[in-house]
C-alpha cells in the first residue's frame, strides 16, 4: 500500500480520465441520437463547451442551505462511487479506494448523490422536482430488482462480493466473460442498466425534450455545470461497474474505452428505438420479465454453475 | 372460653342460632339486631382465618364429631387446609357483601338472617363429610339464596329467581336421589366410608348412582348449555346477592365437587369435558353481551367452570400438590375480582357497557376497575397469574396440550371481553352518575388489597424473591400516590428511579442482556427525558412509565420462564394502559392488548412445552429441550413475532404507534419493540440452532422477516400520516433484524444486534423529531406542512441524519447494517431472500424521501411562517442521538466489536476484523476508511461550489420565485407536490398491500362474535325449557360415560 | 300369582310419581302446576329412599329379645333411609314452600301465571 498521497493522485488522475471520457461520451450519444432522428446534431465538444459557460456564469440564486448543497451531494456522490470501483484489473493505480468496501458499498453509495440531490432539489419548492424525484425513486424501485437479482447471481456464481475477485475470475478469455458463463444473469442486469442511464423507454423522470421537470428544474449555471460533470463521473462509474461484473473488466484504458462504449451504446440504441413508458408501466415491466430473468440467472447459476 | 369460641362447629351453631333469635331481637331493638348482625359476620369471617393461620403453621385438621359418637354413625366435619382456606374466603367474601349490601339489609331481621344462613350453609357445603348432610346443606344454601333473591322484587329478579329455583331444586333432587343409592350400595352415608366400599359402586345401579351425584353437583356448577337460568339470576338481582351466589354458591359447589371425586372416578373424563366445554362456551358468548352484568355471570361461569377443569384434570394427573396455588389462586382470584366488579358496577349503578363512558373523570374509580379486571384477566401480580401459570405449566407436564390450548383461548376470549369494558370506561363521555359513597366503596378496595396481598402471597410460594420481581407494579402504585404532583416533576422523579436502577442493575448485566440492557434501560431513559418537554397534566401517566421501565430490568435479569413471562406481562399492561392515555387511541387499544396477551399465551404455551421435556423453567434449560425443540421455537418466535408485528400479525401495530402520545410512540417504537427483539434472540439462541425442525422453523422467519421488511415498507409510502408511516417503518425494519436472526450465523447475529442498536437511534430520533413537528404544527397529515426547513432547521438535521441512517446509504451507520445483512443471509445461501432484501431496502427510499420533502420541503404554508423550532427539551435528545448515529458512522468498530464479542459466545466467529476492516466470507467493509473518503470526496464539489457562488454570495430568493413555466403559482396549498405522493406506485404496486390481514382479523373477530350469537340460542328464557335441559343433560351424561352397560 | 313385595311397590309408585312430575314440569305451562309437579318428584323421592332400606320379613330395628346383636344386621328394616326421609321432607315442604311465595309474586308483578312470560331476562 502505497501513501495517502499517492492514493489521491492516482485517484485525481482518474477521475479526470473518466470525467472527460463521460463527457465525450454524452456528445457521442447526443450525435447519434440525432443521426437516429435524422438531425446532423450537435458536435462531439458541444457538452465541454456547455460545461465552459455554465461554469463561467455567476450563482446568483438560492433557495436555502440544503439546495445550495444539492449539487455538491450529487457530485459527490458520482465521485465517491467512482473511488469504490477499480477503475482497470490488476492496476495499483487505477484501483482507486476499493480497499474501503465491496460491491454492496459501491451499490449503495449510488444512492448518495440521488439522495442529497432529491432533498436539494425539493427545498427549492418547486413541484416538478418533487415529481421528478418521486418518479425517479419509484422507478429506482423496481429497475433495483432485476439487477439485484443478476448482482446475486453472479455473487453466487464467484463466491466473493469483491469486485476484484469477479473481475480476477473473468480473465483468460472472452468465454470467461459473466456475459457468456451467465448470461441470463447479464441480461438482467443490461435491462436494469436501461431504467439506470434513463433513456427512452424509462426517461420520464427527466423528460428532457418537453419539460423542464425533474431534479434540476430550478438548478442554473455552477449548479448545473456540477450536476453536468456528476452525470458524466457517474456514468463513467457506472458503466466501469458493469464492465467489471459481467463483461470480464479492463486491463487497459483502450479495453476500457471500447467495453464502456459498447454497453453505453446499448441503452442509446433502445433509447432510440423504443417510445416512452408512464412511470406505473416501467415499474411493472421491470418487476415483471427482468425480475424473472433474475431470478432463473440465480436459479441457473445454484443449479447449473455451482454443482 | 378460648377453646369453645375456636370450635370450627360454631361457623354452623353461631350462624344458625344468631339466624334464627335476630327476627325476635328485632321486634325489641332493631340496634341490637345489627349489632348482632355485625358481631356474628365478623366472628364468622375471623373464625376460619385464624384456623387457616393455625392450620398453616401445623395445627392438625380438624375432625369434628357431632353427637358424641364416631362416623359413620354420626355426621363429621372436617375442618382441614382446603375446607378452612375455602371456608375462610366465602365468609370474607360474605363480610365484604354485608358491608356493601348495607342498606339493603338494614332494618330487615330476616334478610340477615338469611344472609348469615346462606354464609353458613356454604360452610357446611365445605366441610361435611357425610354425603346425605352434603345435601341438606345444599338446601340450606338453596332456600336461603332464593330468600335473598326476593330482596328485590321486580318482574325481572322474580322470574328470574324463579327458573333458579326449578333449576336448583331439579339438581338437588338428582342429588338426593344419588346420595340414597350410594348408600344402598355401600351402606354408609359417610364420604370417607364410601372411598372404602368405592368397589361396591358398580354395575347399571353404580352407574344411575353415580351419574345422579355428579348431575347434582355438575348443574349447580351451570354448565353449557343448561346454565341460562344461573346466568338470569346474574343479570337480574341486586348485585351483592349475585356476587354471592357467584362466589359463595359456587364455591360450595365446587368443593362438593372436589369431595366427591374419588367416588366417581369413571365421570373424570366426561367432567374435563363438561367443564372445558362451558369454559370455552361462556368465554365466546361473552364477546356478545353488552351488559355488564350479565357479562359477569358469562365470566363467573367461566371462571367457576376453570376451577372445576383445573381440578379434575390435576386429579387425574395426580397432581394434588399443585392444587393449593392453583385452585387457591384461581379460587381467590374469581372469589374478590368477581365479587368486587359486581360490586362496583352496582354501586355505580351502570349496567349497559356504554354507560361506563367517562369513568376516566374519576381515577380512583377507573384504577379500581383496572385492577379487577386485570385480576380477572389473569394478569399479574394477581393471583390468578400465578396459578394460571402453574397450571399451564403441570397440564403441559402431563401432556394435556390441547387443554393448554383450550384454556389460553377460552382466557384470550374473556380478556376481550372484559377489556372492551374498560376501553368504554377510558373513552371519553359524560359521568352520568353521582360518585358512589365511600362506605359502599370501601369494600370494593378491600378486595383490591387482598387480591393484591393474595398475588404477593403466591409469588413467595413460589419460591420467588418476590419483592423485587413485583417491583415494577410495586414502583407504579407508589407512584400512583405522589399522582398530584405537577407533570414535571414527577417526570424528574421517575427518570432518578430509573437511572438509579439501571445504575444497578445494567453493570451486572453480561453479554446479550448487557447490550440490550443498554438499549432498554438506556433509550428508556433518554425518551423519558425527552417526554420532559410536555408540562401538562398526565395522570397516572410517570407511575405506569416507571412500571414499564422497571419491567425492562426484569425481563434482562430473569433466570426462569416464570420470572421472564411476568416482566413480559408487566410490559404489556403498563405498556396499554400509557398507550390508553393516547387522545384519540381508543379505537385501537383492545387489539393491542389482544395481540399482545395473544403474544403472551403463545410465550406460556412454548414455555409449558419446554418445561414438559426439562422439568425446569430456568431459561438456560431452553437450550436442553430436544424432541419438542421445533414447537417450543414456533410457540416463542410466534409470541414474539405477534409483539413485534410480524406480517400478518402487524394490525395492531400501527394505530397504536400513532395513536399513543408522541413521546410515548418513540418509546414504543424505538425501546419496547426491542423487548420484542430481545425475545427472539433468547429463543433462537437457545433452540435455533437443533437441526431438523428448527431449521424449517428458521427458514420460515427468514421469509417471514423479509415479508415483514418489505411490506413495511410498502405500506408506510402510502401513509399521509406521519406517524402512521414512522410505524409502518418500524415494523419493516424490525423485520430485517428477524431475517438476520434467522440466519443462525455469527455474522448474521452481529447484523441482527446492529440493526436492532441503530433502529433504535434513528427511530427514536425520527420520532422525536415528529413530536416536535406535531407539537408545533399540531397536525399529522404530511400534506399539510411543507417548507418548515426554514422554521425548524435543527429537526431538519435530525430527520436528515435519522433517513440517511435508515437508509443504508454509507458512510452512515445504517450501511454497516445492511452490509452484515446481505452478508449474513448470501453466506447463508438465502438468495431470493437476499432479493427480497434489496427490493424492500429500495423501497425504504421512497417513504423517506416523502417525509423529508413532504415535511421539510417543498411550499411552506403560510399559517406556518411563525413557527419555532422544537423545545429543547426534545431538541436536546435528538442532538444526543445525532451525535451518536454519527460517532458510530465513523467508528463502526466501537458496535461491531462487542455486539460481535458477545455473538461469539453463542457461535464460532465467522466476522473477522483487522483493524477497522471487517471481513465476512463473502466481502469486506472499512468504515472509517469510507466515512473519511467520502468526507474528502464531499469536500471538492463543496470547495468548487463556494469558489464559483463566490463564497456564498448568492441571493436567498422568495419562496415563490420559482421557474414555473408561464404560470404563476397560486398558494403553497396548491403548489406543493405532497398528497398521494406516490400516485404512480399506487397504481403499479397498490394491489399487494390492500388491507388483506385486517380484514382477516376482522373476519375472525365477526366469526367468533357470531358463533357466540350461535351458542346462545340455547338461551331462550323460558324456565322450562332450562329444565328440560337439565334432565337431558343428566341423561347425556348417563350414556356418554356408558349408560347402563 | 305371586306376591309383590311391599318394597318393590313402593318403588314403583315412587317412580311412577317421579316421572309424573317431571312430566309435570316439563310440560305444563302453569307455575302452580309446576310446582305441584315438583311436589310429586319430592314425593316419589321420598318412597323411592324408603323402599331401599326396606328388607323383606324384617322387623322394626329394636335390639331386644326377638332380634340379637349377631342377626340384627340382615333381620332388621335399616332405619336410616326412615330417618332421612323425614329431613328430606321438611326440606321439600321448605322448598316448595318458597316457590309458591315466588308464584304469588310472580303474579302480582305480571299478572299472568304463565312461565312462558317468564323470560324477562335471556342471552
Amino acid at each position: 500500500m502505497q501513501d495517502w498521497p499517492v492514493r489521491i493522485g492516482y485517484f485525481l488522475i482518474n477521475l479526470t480520465i473518466v470525467g472527460l471520457y463521460g463527457m465525450l461520451l454524452s456528445g457521442i450519444v447526443a450525435r447519434t441520437l440525432a443521426k437516429v432522428q435524422g438531425r446532423i446534431g450537435i458536435p462531439v465538444y458541444q457538452p465541454f463547451i456547455d460545461l465552459l459557460k455554465n461554469l463561467g456564469k455567476r450563482t446568483a440564486v438560492s433557495h436555502g442551505a440544503m439546495f445550495y448543497l444539492g449539487p455538491v451531494f450529487r457530485l459527490a456522490g458520482g465521485i465517491g462511487t467512482l473511488a469504490f470501483v477499480p477503475v482497470l484489473y490488476g492496476s495499483e493505480m487505477f484501483s482507486n479506494f476499493n480497499s474501503a468496501g465491496d460491491l454492496l458499498l459501491a451499490m449503495y453509495f449510488m444512492f448518495f448523490g440521488q439522495l442529497g440531490m432529491a432533498i436539494g432539489a425539493g427545498e427549492s419548492g418547486h413541484p416538478f422536482s418533487a415529481i421528478g424525484v418521486a418518479r425517479g425513486l419509484g422507478q429506482m424501485t423496481a429497475y433495483e430488482v432485476p439487477f439485484a437479482l443478476a448482482i446475486i447471481a453472479i455473487v453466487v456464481q464467484y463466491g466473493s462480493l469483491s469486485i476484484n475477485d469477479i473481475v480476477a475470475a473473468q480473465q483468460g478469455g472472452i468465454l470467461n466473460w459473466t456475459l457468456f458463463t451467465n448470461p441470463l444473469a447479464v441480461i438482467a442486469a443490461m435491462i436494469a442498466f436501461l431504467g439506470m442511464t434513463g433513456y427512452s423507454p424509462f426517461d420520464v423522470t427527466m423528460a428532457p425534450n418537453e419539460i423542464p421537470i425533474g431534479p434540476p428544474t430550478e438548478y442554473h449555471s455552477s449548479y448545473l455545470a456540477m450536476m453536468t460533470m456528476n452525470r458524466a463521473v457517474f456514468a463513467g462509474a457506472k458503466l466501469i461497474l458493469f464492465m467489471d461484473l459481467f463483461f470480464g473488466g479492463a486491463t487497459n484504458l483502450v479495453e476500457l474505452v471500447i467495453k464502456t462504449w459498447a454497453i453505453y451504446m446499448v441503452a442509446v440504441v433502445v433509447g432510440a428505438a423504443f417510445p416512452r413508458f408512464r412511470v406505473d408501466q416501467s415499474i411493472r415491466f421491470f418487476l415483471r420479465y427482468p425480475t424473472l430473468i433474475g431470478i432463473a440467472a440465480i436459479g441457473y447459476t445454484q443449479a447449473v454453475l455451482l454443482p | 372460653m378460648v377453646e369453645a369460641l375456636g370450635n370450627p362447629l360454631n361457623l354452623i351453631i353461631v350462624a344458625l342460632g344468631v339466624g334464627f333469635l335476630l327476627p325476635l331481637i328485632e321486634r325489641s331493638s332493631p340496634a341490637l339486631s345489627r349489632g348482632l348482625f355485625n358481631l356474628t359476620i365478623i366472628y364468622q369471617a375471623v373464625l376460619p382465618l385464624l384456623w387457616l393461620l393455625w392450620l398453616v403453621n401445623g395445627a392438625a385438621a380438624q375432625q369434628i364429631q357431632t353427637a358424641g359418637i364416631a362416623p359413620p354413625f354420626s355426621i363429621n366435619l372436617r375442618l382441614g387446609l382446603e375446607e378452612a382456606f375455602f371456608v375462610a374466603g366465602v365468609n370474607l367474601a360474605s363480610l365484604l357483601g354485608a358491608w356493601y349490601l348495607g342498606g339493603l339489609l338494614r332494618g330487615r331481621a330476616a334478610a340477615m338472617s338469611v344472609f348469615l344462613i346462606l354464609s353458613m350453609g356454604v360452610d357446611g357445603m365445605i366441610m361435611t363429610r357425610d354425603l346425605f348432610n352434603l345435601f341438606i346443606f345444599i338446601e340450606i344454601t338453596a332456600i336461603a339464596t332464593y330468600g335473598l333473591l326476593s330482596l328485590e322484587r321486580n318482574a325481572a329478579t322474580l322470574t328470574a329467581g324463579f327458573k333458579y329455583i326449578i333449576a336448583t331444586s331439579l339438581a338437588s333432587t338428582f342429588f338426593l336421589l344419588g346420595v340414597m343409592l350410594f348408600y344402598y350400595l355401600t351402606g354408609t352415608l359417610n364420604i370417607d366410608g364410601m372411598r372404602e366400599q368405592i368397589a361396591q359402586v358398580q354395575g347399571p345401579l353404580g352407574m344411575v348412582a353415580m351419574s345422579l351425584l355428579v348431575a347434582g353437583v355438575v348443574i349447580e356448577l351451570k354448565p353449557y348449555p343448561a346454565n341460562g337460568w344461573g346466568l338470569d339470576v346474574y343479570e337480574s338481582a341486586p348485585t351483592g346477592i349475585a356476587a354471592m351466589v357467584s362466589v359463595g354458591v359456587s364455591a360450595g359447589a365446587l368443593f362438593a365437587l372436589y369431595k366427591i371425586l374419588p367416588l366417581i372416578e369413571p365421570f373424570l373424563p366426561a367432567l374435563v369435558v363438561v367443564a372445558g366445554t362451558t369454559f370455552l362456551a361462556s368465554n365466546i358468548i361473552g364477546l356478545k353481551q353488552n351488559k355488564v352484568r350479565r357479562l359477569l355471570g358469562y365470566s363467573s361461569i367461566a371462571q367457576v367452570s376453570l376451577l372445576a377443569l383445573a381440578m379434575v384434570l390435576l386429579t387425574q394427573l395426580h397432581r394434588e400438590d399443585a392444587m393449593p396455588l392453583v385452585i387457591g389462586g384461581l379460587f381467590l382470584n374469581h372469589l374478590l375480582a368477581k365479587a368486587g366488579l359486581f360490586w362496583l358496577s352496582g354501586a355505580l349503578q351502570r349496567n349497559a357497557v356504554e354507560d361506563w363512558r367517562g369513568l376516566r373523570a374519576n381515577p380512583l374509580l377507573l384504577a379500581i376497575l383496572g385492577l379487577l379486571l386485570a385480576a380477572l384477566a389473569g394478569l399479574p401480580p394477581f393471583p390468578g397469574f400465578w396459578a394460571k401459570w402453574e397450571l399451564v405449566m403441570q397440564l403441559s407436564a402431563g401432556g394435556m396440550v390441547s387443554w393448554v390450548a383450550l384454556i389460553l383461548v377460552g382466557s384470550l376470549l374473556e380478556a376481550v371481553y372484559l377489556f372492551r369494558w374498560f376501553g368504554r370506561a377510558m373513552s371519553p363521555g359524560v359521568q352520568l352518575t353521582p360518585a358512589p359513597a365511600v362506605a359502599q366503596l370501601l369494600p370494593i378496595v378491600l378486595a383490591v388489597l387482598g387480591l393484591l396481598a393474595a398475588g404477593h402471597y403466591a409469588a413467595d410460594s413460589l419460591g420467588l424473591d418476590t419483592l423485587w420481581v413485583l417491583l415494577p407494579a410495586y414502583a407504579g402504585i407508589a407512584l400512583v400516590s405522589i399522582d398530584g404532583l405537577p407533570t414535571r416533576p414527577k417526570g424528574l422523579i421517575t427518570l432518578a428511579i430509573v437511572a438509579y436502577y439501571a445504575y444497578r442493575v445494567v453493570p451486572v448485566l453480561e453479554g446479550l442482556t448487557g447490550l440490550f440492557g443498554l438499549m432498554l434501560l438506556g433509550g428508556g431513559l433518554l425518551m423519558t427525558a425527552a417526554g420532559l418537554y410536555r408540562g401538562d397534566t398526565r395522570r397516572g401517566y410517570y407511575a405506569l412509565l416507571t412500571m414499564l421501565l422497571l419491567s425492562f430490568g426484569g425481563l434482562l435479569q430473569a433466570d426462569t420462564s416464570l420470572e421472564f413471562f411476568l416482566a413480559w406481562e408487566f410490559l404489556t399492561v403498563s405498556s396499554y394502559l400509557l398507550l390508553c392515555m393516547g387522545r384519540d387511541a381508543a379505537p385501537y387499544t383492545l387489539a393491542y392488548l389482544i395481540f399482545s396477551l395473544a403474544a403472551a399465551f403463545l410465550l406460556l404455551a412454548g414455555f409449558g412445552l419446554a418445561y414438559a421435556e426439562t422439568q425446569s423453567i430456568a431459561l438456560a434449560d431452553l437450550a436442553n429441550v430436544k424432541d419438542g425443540a421445533a414447537a417450543v421455537l414456533g410457540l416463542l418466535l410466534l409470541g414474539f413475532l405477534t409483539k413485534a408485528g410480524a406480517l400478518g400479525v402487524h394490525v395492531w401495530l400501527p394505530g397504536a404507534y400513532a395513536e399513543a402520545d408522541d413521546d410515548f410512540s418513540a418509546m414504543l417504537a424505538a425501546v419496547l419493540g426491542k423487548a420484542a427483539v430481545f425475545g427472539l434472540f433468547l429463543s433462537v439462541i437457545s433452540l435455533g440452532l437443533k437441526g431438523g425442525g428448527s431449521d424449517v422453523v428458521m427458514y420460515l422467519l427468514s421469509w417471514i422477516g423479509l415479508l415483514t421488511a418489505f411490506f413495511g415498507a410498502l405500506m408506510a409510502i402510502f401513509q399521509e400520516d406521519l406517524k402512521k408511516m414512522l410505524a409502518y417503518s418500524s415494523m419493516g425494519q424490525v423485520g430485517y433484524m428477524v431475517a438476520a436472526l434467522a440466519t443462525g450465523s455469527h455474522l448474521g447475529w452481529v447484523a441482527a444486534g446492529y440493526l436492532a442498536v441503530n433502529h433504535l437511534l434513528f427511530k427514536g430520533l425520527l420520532f422525536l423529531v415528529a413530536a416536535g413537528i406535531i407539537l408545533r404544527v399540531g397536525q399529522r397529515e404530511m400534506y399539510k406542512m411543507g417548507g418548515l426547513i426554514h422554521n425548524m432547521p435543527v429537526s431538519f438535521f435530525g430527520m436528515l441524519i435519522a433517513i440517511i441512517a435508515l437508509s443504508g446509504v454509507p458512510p452512515l451507520t445504517g450501511f454497516g447494517g445492511k452490509w452484515l445483512m446481505l452478508n449474513a443471509l448470501l453466506e447463508k445461501g438465502w438468495y431470493w431472500q437476499t432479493g427480497l432484501a434489496f427490493f424492500a431496502s429500495a423501497v425504504a427510499f421512497l417513504y423517506l424521501f416523502r417525509m423529508i420533502h413532504t415535511v421539510f420541503l417543498g411550499q411552506r404554508k403560510r399559517i406556518h411562517k411563525d413557527l419555532r423550532d422544537a423545545p429543547l427539551a426534545l431538541l436536546i435528545p435528538q442532538l444526543l442521538l445525532v451525535f451518536v448515529i454519527l460517532a458510530l458512522s465513523v467508528q463502526p468498530n466501537w458496535l461491531v466489536n462487542p455486539i460481535a464479542a458477545i455473538m461469539a459466545s453463542h457461535l464460532p466467529q465467522t466476522l473477522v476484523m483487522h483493524g477497522s476492516l471487517m471481513q465476512s466470507g463473502l466481502g469486506y467493509w472499512d468504515g472509517f476508511l469510507v466515512i473519511n473518503v467520502v468526507g474528502a470526496v464531499f469536500m471538492v464539489p463543496l470547495l468548487m461550489l463556494l469558489v464559483l457562488s463566490r463564497f456564498m454570495r448568492v441571493q436567498r430568493v422568495k419562496q415563490f420565485n420559482i421557474v414555473f413555466a408561464a404560470e404563476r403559482p397560486e398558494s403553497p396549498e396548491t403548489t406543493h407536490y405532497a398528497y398521494d405522493f406516490y400516485s404512480f406506485y399506487d397504481r403499479a404496486l397498490g394491489f399487494l398491500v390492500l388491507p388483506r390481514a385486517t380484514a382477516f382479523w376482522n373476519g375472525v373477530a365477526e366469526w367468533s362474535h357470531s358463533m357466540g350469537t350461535g351458542l346462545r340460542i340455547f338461551y331462550t328464557g323460558n324456565g322450562q325449557t332450562y329444565a328440560l335441559y337439565i334432565l337431558l343433560y343428566v341423561v347425556t351424561l348417563y350414556f356418554a360415560v356408558g349408560g347402563p352397560s | 300369582m305371586i306376591e309383590l313385595p311391599l318394597s318393590t311397590i313402593t318403588l314403583g309408585t315412587g317412580f311412577g310419581l317421579l316421572l309424573i312430575g317431571l312430566w309435570g314440569m316439563l310440560v305444563r305451562k302453569n307455575i302452580i302446576r309446576m310446582v305441584i309437579g315438583f311436589s310429586l318428584i319430592d314425593t316419589g323421592i321420598h318412597m323411592i329412599m324408603v323402599s331401599l332400606g326396606y328388607i323383606r320379613g324384617g322387623t322394626a330395628p329394636i335390639i331386644d329379645a326377638a332380634v340379637d346383636r349377631a342377626t340384627a344386621l340382615t333381620a332388621v328394616v335399616d332405619p336410616v333411609p326412615s330417618a332421612l326421609v323425614l329431613t328430606a321432607i321438611v326440606i321439600g315442604l321448605g322448598i316448595t314452600a318458597v316457590m309458591l311465595a315466588y308464584a304469588v309474586q310472580i303474579h302480582t308483578h305480571k299478572k299472568t301465571l304463565s312461565i312462558d312470560d317468564c323470560t324477562d331476562s335471556k342471552w
